[in-house]
C-alpha cells in the first residue's frame, strides 16, 4: 500500500513539475508587473473591487505578467515594496474622494525606481468605477507602444430575459459589471448600436401589433419607429457610417435579408431563397455574409450584391446559426456534436475569407453571440459551461480568452 | 303562571347575586367577562359572516352584470382560444408531422366556424438549442407553414398574422427530452 501511494505521489509530482515548467516558460516571456494600492477613501469594498477590476483590464491586455497579490502602500513612497522590486513595472495608484463627492485615482507607473508613467483619472459617480480601471488599462496599453485597444472604453449593448416574453435592454462596460437597463418592461430583443459613437441604438420590440424596429437616441432618450414587418424584424448590422441596415424581415411569412437605407427610409430586398435566410453582415462594400438553411441546416454564406452571385463559405460544423464579420475574417458558432437532445457543444470558429485555414476559438461548453471588436482586435460572446454563464473576450492576436462569470440573467443578444 | 317564573328567575338573581357577594369578585368577573366574551364572538361571528358573503357574492354578480355585455365576446374568445389545438416540431424541422395533421384539422375547423369572427396570430415557437436569428426565422416558418397548412383548408388569408417568440416563451424549463420537445410549436392566439 505504501509503495502505491509513494508511487502515486511521484507520479503527481513528476507530472505537476512538468505542467508547471511549461507554464513558467510561457509566462517569462511577458515582462512581469504588480500592482500597489496607495487608497487614502472609501472602504475595503470599493477598494477590493477597484483592485480587482483593474487587475483583470492589465490581464486583457495580455502584454504583462500580472503579479494578483493586493498589497498597500504610501502613493508617495520613495521605492516599490519589497515584494515587488524584481518586478520588471510596478503600478501605484491612489483612489480618494473630493469634496464633491467625486472619484479621483492618481497613477503611475514604476520601472527601476523611476516613474516612466502619470497621470489622473476623475468621475463624478463612484458607481462606475470600473471605466476609470478600463481607460487606465488602455493608458498603460498605449504607453507600452501597443495596438490600441480602443474596444476597451466602449460599451456593450445586450437584451436580458426576465420572464417568457418579458425582457430589458441593458447598457454595460466590456466586462458587464456596470450595467444600466436603458429599456424596461416589455419585450424588447436584439438590441444594436446605431453608430460608432453609441450614440443612439436600434431595437426590435414585440409588444406592438406586427415586430417593429425602434431607434433610440440615448442623449436625448428619444425613441421613434423605423419600420414594421409581420412575422420577424431583426436589426442585424449597420453599416461603417450608420447610413444603412441590414434587416431580417418577413413581410409575407418568409424570413430574408433586406438593405434599408436610413435616409430615404426605403428598403431592397437582397434574399428570395425558399427557406431561412437571416443575419445578415456586411462584407466590405459590395457583400454580405448570412445565414441561411438553403443546404438543409444552416451554414454561412456570402452574397456579391452586384453579381448576385452566392458562395459557401463554410465547410466545417453540422449547424451554424450565427456570425460575425470584420473586414476578411468571420467568426461562427458551430453545433460541434450532433445530439437532437442533451448537452451539446457550441464552439466558436475563425475563418479568413482568403485562406482555407480554420481556428477553433473555444473548447468547452456553448459558445454563443460572437461580436468583434469596432477594430478586429478582440471578440466578445457568451458560454454557458456547468450551469455558469460568462461574458468571454478573446484577444486573436495573443490566442488568450479570458472570461468574467455573469452575475443573472440570460442573454438574448448582445452588440459591442 | 308568568309571574311565578318572574318572581322565581328574581329569586334566582338574589340567590346568584348573593352567592356573588360570598364569592371572591375576581372570580365573578372573570366568569362573566369569559360569557361576554364568547357571547360577543358568537354574535360577531354570525353577524359577520353573512355579511361577508352576502357582500362577496353580490359583488361578484355586479361585476358579471355589468361588464357582462361588454366581455361576452372577449370570454368566448377566449373560451374558443383554449380549444385550438398547438401544433407541435421535431427538431430543428419546421414541416407538419403526420401525427399533428389531426389537430390542424380540427383547429381548421374552428377557425372557421366558432372562431370566424376573430384574427388569428400564430406564436411560433423554439426550444433553448439556438438564440439567434436563426432560431427566431425557424419558429416563424413553423407558423408559417401552419398559416399555409390553414389557408390550404379554407381560411381566409387575411385573418392570419404571425410572429416568433424563438426561445424567449418556454412552457416548460426542465432540461429534458420532453420539455424541449414541449417548446417546439406553433400556438394559436385569437385577436378581435
Amino acid at each position: 500500500m505504501k509503495l502505491l501511494i509513494s508511487f502515486f505521489i511521484t507520479i503527481t509530482f513528476t507530472f505537476a513539475s512538468d505542467a508547471t515548467i511549461e507554464v513558467i516558460k510561457r509566462i517569462d516571456s511577458l515582462p512581469s508587473l504588480a500592482v500597489e494600492d496607495s487608497s487614502v477613501s472609501y472602504d475595503e469594498t470599493l477598494r477590493s473591487r477597484f483592485f480587482k477590476s483593474l487587475i483583470a483590464d492589465l490581464n486583457v491586455l495580455s502584454i504583462f505578467n500580472v503579479d494578483r497579490h493586493h498589497r498597500k502602500v504610501n502613493y508617495d513612497a520613495g521605492s516599490v515594496l519589497v515584494e515587488n522590486k524584481d518586478m520588471n513595472y510596478v503600478l501605484r495608484y491612489k483612489l480618494s474622494q473630493d469634496d464633491n463627492q467625486a472619484l479621483n485615482v492618481e497613477v503611475k507607473m514604476i520601472s527601476d525606481d523611476k516613474a516612466v508613467f502619470n497621470k489622473n483619472y476623475k468621475v463624478n459617480n463612484t458607481n462606475v468605477y470600473m471605466f476609470v480601471s478600463h481607460t487606465i488599462a488602455y493608458d498603460i496599453n498605449k504607453f507600452m507602444g501597443e495596438a490600441p485597444v480602443e474596444w476597451m472604453k466602449r460599451k456593450v449593448i445586450f437584451s436580458r430575459m426576465v420572464d417568457p416574453q418579458k425582457s430589458e435592454l441593458v447598457i454595460a462596460d466590456y466586462t458587464l459589471t456596470y450595467q444600466h437597463i436603458v429599456v424596461k418592461g416589455g419585450f424588447n430583443i436584439f438590441p444594436k448600436w446605431a453608430n460608432k459613437e453609441q450614440s443612439a441604438f436600434y431595437y426590435t420590440s414585440l409588444d406592438e401589433k406586427k415586430p417593429t424596429l425602434k431607434y433610440v437616441d440615448i442623449k436625448t432618450g428619444k425613441s421613434k419607429v423605423i419600420k414594421s414587418s409581420d412575422g420577424m424584424m431583426v436589426c442585424s448590422d449597420v453599416s461603417d457610417d450608420g447610413s444603412k441596415l441590414l434587416l431580417t424581415m418577413a413581410p409575407e411569412g418568409q424570413p430574408d435579408i433586406y438593405l434599408y437605407d436610413v435616409r430615404t427610409q426605403s428598403s431592397k430586398r437582397l434574399t428570395t431563397f425558399g427557406g431561412i435566410d437571416v443575419g445578415a453582415q456586411f462584407l466590405g462594400k459590395d457583400s454580405i455574409v448570412f445565414v441561411s438553411d438553403r443546404l438543409g441546416y444552416p451554414n454561412i454564406f456570402s452574397k456579391n450584391l452586384n453579381s448576385g452571385s452566392v458562395e459557401q463559405i463554410v465547410y466545417y460544423g453540422k449547424s451554424n446559426s450565427a456570425c460575425s464579420v470584420f473586414g476578411q475574417y468571420i467568426v461562427y458558432k458551430a453545433r460541434e456534436s450532433s445530439e437532437s437532445f442533451g448537452n451539446n457543444t457550441f464552439n466558436l470558429h475563425l475563418v479568413s475569407m482568403e485562406t482555407d485555414f480554420i481556428r477553433r476559438l473555444t473548447a468547452v461548453g456553448i459558445n454563443e453571440f460572437p461580436r468583434f471588436s469596432i477594430d478586429g482586435d478582440a471578440l466578445i460572446f457568451i458560454k454557458s459551461y456547468k450551469a455558469q454563464s460568462s461574458i468571454g473576450i478573446i484577444r486573436l492576436n495573443h490566442n488568450k480568452n479570458y472570461l468574467f462569470p455573469l452575475s443573472y440573467g440570460k442573454v438574448q443578444s448582445i452588440d459591442w | 303562571m308568568k309571574s311565578i317564573v318572574v318572581s322565581s328567575a328574581i329569586a334566582a338573581l338574589l340567590v346568584l347575586s348573593g352567592c356573588g357577594d360570598k364569592d371572591p369578585k375576581v372570580d365573578g368577573s372573570v366568569a362573566d367577562s369569559s360569557v361576554e366574551q364568547e357571547v360577543l364572538q358568537d354574535q360577531a361571528a354570525q353577524e359577520v359572516a353573512p355579511v361577508q358573503t352576502e357582500t362577496v357574492s353580490s359583488s361578484e354578480a355586479a361585476v358579471m352584470s355589468d361588464s357582462g355585455a361588454q366581455e361576452t365576446e372577449g370570454q368566448a374568445m377566449m373560451r374558443i382560444e383554449k380549444e385550438l389545438l398547438t401544433i407541435y416540431f421535431d427538431f430543428d424541422k419546421f414541416n407538419i408531422r403526420a401525427d399533428m395533421q389531426e389537430n390542424l384539422s380540427t383547429d381548421a375547423d374552428i377557425a372557421k366556424t366558432k372562431a370566424k369572427d376573430f384574427s388569428i396570430k400564430l406564436e411560433g415557437n423554439c426550444d433553448e438549442w439556438g438564440s439567434d436569428e436563426y432560431n427566431f426565422a425557424l419558429g416563424l416558418k413553423r407558423a408559417n407553414t401552419v398559416k399555409k397548412s390553414l389557408v390550404a383548408e379554407g381560411v381566409n388569408e387575411g385573418r392570419i398574422t404571425m410572429v416568433s417568440f424563438g426561445k424567449s416563451n418556454p412552457v416548460c424549463n426542465d432540461k429534458t427530452r420532453e420539455c424541449w420537445a414541449k417548446n417546439r410549436r406553433v400556438d394559436f392566439k385569437l385577436l378581435p
